[in-house]
């Protein structure tokens, strides 16, 4: 069963089989309706766009007191820390402002910005959050990942053990078949890498090309330097494969950044890391 | 997690896709989807008024280059029940708002899948956007507004 729906901003692509003793196709339907609502569900807590979401209130209100989350919203918080500290800073939510400015988020009553970046956030007990500065965190590049990983744990719950869940390019593979993986090649999306086998894990793939644009004269893509904040406007893609989808999504943001794929905490979390170059002929791979 | 890596390979392997073709659902499909146990009565063109409250509509949206037709399932209170995609087509290279290119999809249903590279699937790539589908729901919704 094949099936899809606009959620987190794109294609969510949800593909499920039975197991060996075969469960019923409405016990599969159940499945992947499940799987579905887990990510919309995501969708909803860590959306920039929704006023209500749980990150909008934190960026509201989270430097003036601390604010209550969902469960989820914390462990994808607790996981944005985990990847901030490994990569020394380099892997940071706390991109909203500077975002909003390029236009390429919403405008929000957030009040005026301060400068911070994810050591500014504080974790207190019982799933609360406060801001040490006007921070504003986007989930952007960490979200879509964590919907993968919740999709795919709802489907095995369900008794699915072969199992596809691709947001817009990022996704898991669950099963014992090793399915081939293609790569879109960022500069021409006709050409398709046909980048490895995968099974049991994860592939997410960013590229400035996406959301590429001129603000105020010079180009801008929702891809920035921890560092400078400025856009990264390469013309490649950035892929990472990773146990979780999560980690894959997010370490694309790292490559991105650094361009080499032989960064210590690649090995550490389990990924390889690909770049795509915008010439076809001269690519990296680790 | 096992990961078997061609691209270390000094010459990657390409394939070129002009053409992308997925079905997820035919009409009668995605209307037992989305209201099981319903019956459905026209209401006009790829509308559908059903039997326990409510509307079945289905609509077509052409991006830069995918053109996709889905179904949405509105309670009878007009919220939105439920989105399904029921095709989406892609194309590089040919013209994507060309209507005899879009004909040929035309009246194709999940049990006659077209064999356009239709293997190809597991593809990573930066983020499409579903702006369009969210845009055209949003058009829907406010065309069946008093109905």
């Amino acid at each position: 069963m094949r099936r899809a729906r606009p959620l987190l901003g794109t294609f969510v692509e949800i593909e499920a089989q039975g197991t060996a003793d075969a469960i019923a196709a409405g016990a599969l339907e159940q499945a992947v309706s499940a799987a579905f609502a887990a990510v919309a569900l995501v969708h909803r807590l860590m959306s920039f766009h929704e006023p209500d979401s749980d990150l909008s209130r934190l960026n509201r209100s989270a430097a003036t007191e601390p604010v209550a989350v969902h469960p989820w919203t914390a462990a994808v918080l607790r996981r944005a820390r985990r990847l901030f500290h490994a990569t020394a800073g380099l892997f940071d939510c706390a991109v909203g402002h500077d975002l909003a400015r390029l236009g390429l988020l919403p405008a929000h009553d957030f009040g005026p910005g301060e400068a911070g970046d994810f050591s500014a956030v504080e974790f207190l007990p019982g799933n609360r959050f406060a801001f040490a500065a006007r921070i504003a965190l986007d989930l952007g590049g960490i979200a879509k990942g964590f919907a993968v990983d919740r999709a795919i744990a709802v489907l095995r719950a369900h008794g699915v053990r072969e199992a596809l869940v691709n947001a817009g390019g990022d996704m898991r593979v669950m099963g014992k078949t090793a399915q081939p993986i293609y790569i879109r090649h960022p500069t021409e999306p006709a050409q398709l890498l046909l980048a490895g086998t995968l099974q049991n894990g994860a592939i997410a793939t960013s590229s400035p090309v996406a959301t590429l644009n001129v603000v105020e004269g010079r180009e801008a893509s929702a891809l920035l330097s921890a560092s400078t904040r400025a856009p990264i406007v390469e013309r490649a893609s950035y892929s990472v494969v990773a146990p979780t989808c999560v980690v894959a999504d997010a370490l694309t943001k790292v490559l991105a950044q650094i361009e080499r794929t032989d960064a210590p905490y690649f090995e550490r979390f389990g990924a390889s890391a690909l770049i795509i170059p915008a010439a076809a002929t001269d690519r990296k791979a680790a | 997690m096992r990961w078997t890596p061609f691209l270390a390979a000094t010459a990657a392997i390409l394939v070129t896709v002009p053409a992308k073709a997925t079905v997820y659902f035919s009409t009668e499909q995605a209307q037992r989807a989305i209201f099981p146990g319903a019956s459905f009565t026209s209401a006009g063109s790829n509308i559908w008024r059903v039997s326990t409250g409510g509307y079945f509509v289905v609509d077509r949206v052409i991006g830069k280059h995918e053109y996709i037709t889905y179904a949405i399932g509105i309670n009878a209170n007009g919220t939105v029940k439920q989105i399904e995609i029921m095709t989406y087509n892609e194309s590089y290279g040919y013209e994507v708002r060309n209507a005899s290119w879009r004909a040929q999809f035309v009246g194709k249903s999940a049990s006659s899948p077209l064999q356009l590279n239709a293997d190809i699937k597991n593809v990573s790539g930066a983020t499409l956007s579903c702006k369009h589908v969210t845009d055209g729901v949003k058009r829907v919704l406010a065309s069946l507004k008093g109905r």
